[in-house]
């Protein structure tokens, strides 16, 4: 059920995306990063699902959280001329296949436990 | 699903997830729209290293154009002083042209001088021989241009008698009497040779009873030589000086 809210909304949000302005371009670093954070915890969302421990707090919270904090820090790294953003999309892409890994781990066993089964 | 509508607490989950779920795909199509427009924009959209390149490119495109455009301000510098020279010498080249036109008489001129009448009387009659010497002794006199009855007397002017009371000049136009004589020169000068004492042209036709009057003037106007071109079929310039 929840599945088909969150289909519906990827779709309205494509839709939306299409409707909105395109942003200058100063700031398409920041959204950039920005996306690369809310992705990670997505998908940090998703394998706590997996788990049984997902926590809504956590995951909202942490979505616009990290959001936040992945601009500023791009923006002080800007300021100094340190590119720190590099460091922010390791961690971040770094987080984001671990999750995978736990999610393909899970469904994979779920698939030969029914292959068992059904043997 | 109504089983899943009543419980409250999984349909705020669904839909706070549906709403992060909006956000992201919209925030991610933003950025994809913005990131093709970027790459069709110009030199605003480069990042440092690109526009370092690119202003160097920029740079020494305009230094060389900077010295085509001093090229051809010499250039044209270098043009406007060869016209002015051009211009330097036609006019010299105009101005002789015109002095040498004023020269052989065709060109009217104004100056002071004497006007001579000379009319056949019932008895006598002016002939070619006299009016010829009359012309010679002007030129004697320091005349700078003669005109006969309106008609300009050049270098290789000729007056002929053909018959009674004709008179020919330039071998094709006829004069008759009276006859206006036109000079400009030196008025005292012309005037003391014409009237010499037994010699000058007055006294030898009074002696023979012609009718001949002088007139002073401040300002004659004596008109161009206008029969056509002065031809010099025969004679060629001598190249050796």
């Amino acid at each position: 059920m929840t599945l088909i809210f969150i289909i519906v909304g990827c779709i309205l949000g494509v839709g939306l995306g299409f409707l909105i302005p395109t942003i200058p371009y100063s700031m398409s670093n920041y959204l950039a990063i920005a996306i690369v954070a809310a992705l990670d915890t997505v998908f940090g969302g998703i394998a706590s699902n997996i788990k049984k421990n997902f926590d809504m707090k956590v995951f909202i919270s942490g979505f616009f959280v990290n959001a936040i904090l992945a601009i500023l820090l791009t923006y002080l790294g800007q300021k100094l001329n340190v590119d720190i953003y590099l460091a922010a999309i390791v961690v971040f892409i770094g987080r984001m296949f671990n999750n995978l890994g736990i999610i393909r781990r899970y469904y994979l066993n779920k698939i030969t436990k029914k292959k068992e089964k059904s043997n | 699903m109504k089983t899943f509508f009543k419980n409250k607490q999984a349909v705020t989950i669904a839909v706070m997830i549906s709403i992060v779920a909006i956000l992201l795909t919209s925030t991610i199509c933003i950025q994809v729209k913005s990131v093709e427009e970027y790459k069709k924009a110009d030199i605003e959209s480069l990042r440092d290293e690109e526009l370092k390149a690119q202003m160097s490119l920029y740079k020494t495109r305009y230094e060389e154009a900077q010295k085509q455009y001093e090229d051809n301000q010499n250039k044209i510098k270098e043009y406007k002083d060869t016209e002015n020279e051009n211009e330097k010498a036609a006019n010299l080249i105009e101005k002789e042209l015109k002095e040498t036109e004023v020269l052989l008489g065709l060109t009217e001129v104004k100056g002071e001088g004497i006007i001579v009448t000379l009319r056949d009387t019932d008895t006598e009659i002016y002939w070619a021989d006299d009016i010829r010497n009359l012309l010679n002794e002007l030129k004697y006199a320091g005349a700078e241009a003669i005109s006969i009855n309106g008609n300009r007397i050049i270098n290789m002017t000729d007056i002929v008698k053909i018959t009674e009371g004709y008179i020919l000049i330039y071998g094709n136009t006829r004069i008759k009497s009276p006859y206006t004589i036109k000079v400009i020169g030196d008025t005292t000068y012309l005037t003391s040779t014409l009237n010499m004492k037994n010699t000058g042209f007055v006294d030898v036709m009074k002696s023979n009873g012609l009718d001949i009057t002088v007139e002073e003037s401040k300002n004659i106007t004596i008109e161009p030589y206008t029969k056509g071109e002065i031809e010099n079929k025969y004679m060629k310039e001598d190249e050796q000086k």
